[in-house]
Parts: structure tokens; C-alpha cells; sequence
């Protein structure tokens, strides 16, 4: 109906509950995607048909695990002024999750590598667009 | 408007006239105001306490509402207009004062 086209309001406001905890950092889907790599590591090293079983199973979960927290750093951290800025940002965290793919599906440690260098990649635009003093706790300095 | 924290006041879906302000805005008035840690997301909230330069903001409905518990007082600068009307929907109309 055009009255109601006409009527209804052009901008939405929230009176929402979110609980952003607002700490975010590349390093979370970096230790995941360290596991894989040693994982595959010790996979090649292994005689043991259990253990090699365990390994696959353990390493497609952790490759997961990277790709949830990059997507999480793209979906909640980067915000459209950081994209402004570092436009980049979109093509590394998109092909780093599917690197997270391929990784899952691989025991090839090469692509675990790529798939390190692709975060740490990441890591680096997060650190130029302020996150560490962002987003993280500063550590008391007789914990450091 | 979406999202609940303003309950029973205001719901999801309402039809709000917001007003521009004046003035600085006053203990009890629902206001609108741009979420300080996104400037481009705008949130409907009561004042609750107002003091110089600055307003905390809270949901009606606390439990469901990220307000300045979260974000901090937020500066004048960003109360954009206070909710003075609903016009839909039509069985709920009414002044919001």
C-alpha cells in the first residue's frame, strides 16, 4: 500500500541486548592453525594407525576452529572504516577461511603453512588498525 | 525500532517520531542515541542519570538491553532526538511522555 510505503519510518533504531566482549585477536586463530600444522607434523612421523586416526579427526576440528575466529575478527572486529583503510582486509580473511577448508581436508603441510602465513598476514592489519590497544587486557607488568 | 530492552514502553516494530532536541536531554526521556562504539548504529534507551555534558542510558528492560552498563555515559553530541510519538502500530498510537 503506497500509505504505508509512505509512512513507515526510514531508519531503524535497536533497543537491543548484545554482548560484545570486544577482545579480538588474530593470535586465537593463529594457535589454532599452529595445532594443525604440528598435527600434520607428527601425523607423518607416526607408524601408530590409532594415533594417525586421532590426529585427523583432532586437526579437521582445530582447522574449524581457526576458521570460526577468522570469521569472527571479519564479522565483529574490521569495521567499514577499516576496510576504508585497509582494503585488503576482505580478500585476506576470506581466502584465509577457505585455506581453513583446505587444511581441514589436507595432511599436506604446506597448505598448513599458507594457512599461518595467510593469518599472520591478517595479524598485521589488525595491529595497524589499533587492535592490540583495541581490543586486548594489558597484562600486569610482573606477569609479563 | 527492533529488540526488546525497551519493553514494555516500546516493541519491536513500532512507528517512533523522534524530536530534535534543544536542549539537553532530561532524567526519564527516551532518547535517541548513536551507539558510541558504532557510530552508524542508533539505539532507543531511557536517561537515567544526566550530568554535565553527558547522559547514561539505560534499557527498560535491563536484562535484554546493552546500554551504558556496557558503553559508558554517552556525550550530547550523540543524542540525536528524543521519542516524542508512536504512530504505529495504530492500536498502540500514542504520546510517548
Amino acid at each position: 500500500m503506497l500509505l504505508t510505503r509512505l509512512l513507515k519510518p526510514s531508519v531503524t533504531a535497536s533497543a537491543h541486548c548484545d554482548l560484545p566482549c570486544g577482545v579480538y585477536d588474530p593470535e586465537q586463530a593463529r594457535i589454532e592453525a599452529e595445532s594443525c600444522y604440528k598435527i600434520i607434523e607428527k601425523y607423518n612421523a607416526s607408524g601408530d594407525e590409532l594415533f594417525k586416526t586421532r590426529a585427523i579427526v583432532i586437526k579437521e576440528e582445530r582447522a574449524e576452529l581457526a576458521k570460526h575466529h577468522i570469521d569472527v575478527l571479519w564479522s565483529d572486529y574490521f569495521k567499514p572504516e577499516h576496510v576504508q583503510k585497509y582494503p585488503e582486509i576482505t580478500e585476506l580473511c576470506w581466502k584465509a577461511a577457505k585455506q581453513c577448508s583446505k587444511v581441514k581436508g589436507s595432511l599436506d603441510l604446506g597448505e598448513a603453512k599458507t594457512l599461518l602465513d595467510m593469518i599472520d598476514k591478517i595479524a598485521d592489519v589488525w595491529t595497524k588498525a589499533g587492535g592490540p590497544q583495541a581490543t586486548r587486557v594489558a597484562k600486569a607488568a610482573a606477569a609479563r | 525500532m527492533t529488540g526488546r530492552s525497551m519493553e514494555p514502553a516500546l516493541r519491536a516494530g513500532d512507528w517512533i517520531i523522534i524530536s530534535r532536541l534543544s536542549r539537553p536531554p532530561r532524567v526519564g526521556e527516551i532518547v535517541l542515541v548513536r551507539d558510541p562504539r558504532d557510530s552508524e548504529h542508533l539505539l532507543l534507551k531511557r536517561v537515567a542519570a544526566v550530568t554535565d555534558g553527558a547522559c547514561t542510558v539505560v534499557g527498560d528492560y535491563p536484562e535484554e538491553s546493552t546500554d551504558s552498563r556496557t558503553f559508558g555515559p554517552v556525550q550530547f553530541a550523540n543524542v540525536l532526538g528524543r521519542a516524542v510519538f508512536r504512530y504505529g502500530p495504530i492500536t498502540r498510537m500514542g504520546w510517548l511522555w
